[in-house]
């Protein structure tokens, strides 16, 4: 199993999230994040905004599915301007249902 | 080690703090997340299964569809409930202990009772006194 974190517009999320949907992958996290990147924020005339917000959409997913769930987010959350956001992708081990208390997704 | 991330329902957190405390690992991290599964946001069904979705008019608790979706009127809403997502990292040993105890404690038997995730976890520092790994956790 692999954990898909990705940052994204706040405005995509419906968007993204919809279309995994419509892939088959309802399950989805999400948080409200403030964040930098390479650019260090956003300067707009005189003012510098350090920190901009995001939305990080946390999906834990089988490892065939990987693939699929980048491709989706890269095609529905981009824009082509600075601040499209980024995805990680990081190992999990184990996964457990509570309400059954079995273990798998 | 490992990181455990429970995502279960908000009125349990404190039960599940309490219980994590008796059996000695009291450091968490929580955070308040929306998140949707395989109901897909659904209340009613998280509430009770068997509840058809008509009868969710009258219900005063309901997901909040993002402002986003509903300025923009897309044809669908992606729903989401609140959750509270806890962050534990532990030493490799004490993992089925805890998954064990947080699913005692927070199983409903109904729908929306969360999923707990165990990812592993490769160092770790204690900021005051830059302890590295296990001797950071304890």
């Amino acid at each position: 199993m692999k954990m898909v974190r990705a940052f994204i517009r706040p405005e995509k999320e419906q968007e993204v999230v919809l279309a995994l949907e419509g892939a088959g992958l309802p399950s989805v996290t999400k948080m409200p994040v403030f964040g930098r990147g390479k650019q260090k924020g956003l300067q707009v005339g005189p003012i510098h905004y350090d920190e901009l917000p995001k939305t990080l959409l946390m999906i834990v997913v089988d490892d065939q599915d990987v693939n699929k769930v980048v491709s989706i987010i890269q095609q529905k959350a981009r824009t082509g301007f600075i601040g499209d956001g980024k995805i990680f992708i990081s190992p999990v081990e184990a996964a457990y249902t509570v309400r059954t208390g079995e273990e798998g997704l | 080690m490992k990181e455990i991330i429970a995502i279960i329902r908000r009125d349990k957190v404190s039960e599940t703090k309490k219980a994590l405390e008796e059996i000695g690992y009291p450091s968490m991290s929580i955070q308040s997340v929306e998140g949707r599964g395989r109901q897909k946001g659904n209340m009613c069904a998280e509430m009770d299964s068997e509840m058809p979705e008509s009868f969710c008019a009258g219900v005063k608790l309901k997901p909040t569809p993002s402002t986003y979706a509903v300025e923009h009127t897309l044809p669908k809403v992606a729903l989401y409930v609140p959750k509270k997502l806890l962050t534990i990292v532990v030493p490799d040993e004490a993992v089925q202990k805890i998954v064990k105890e947080i699913i005692r404690v927070n199983q409903t038997g109904r729908h929306g009772d969360g999923k707990i995730f165990v990812a592993p976890v490769e160092a770790a520092v204690r900021i005051r006194t830059s302890e590295t790994n296990e001797e950071a956790l304890s």
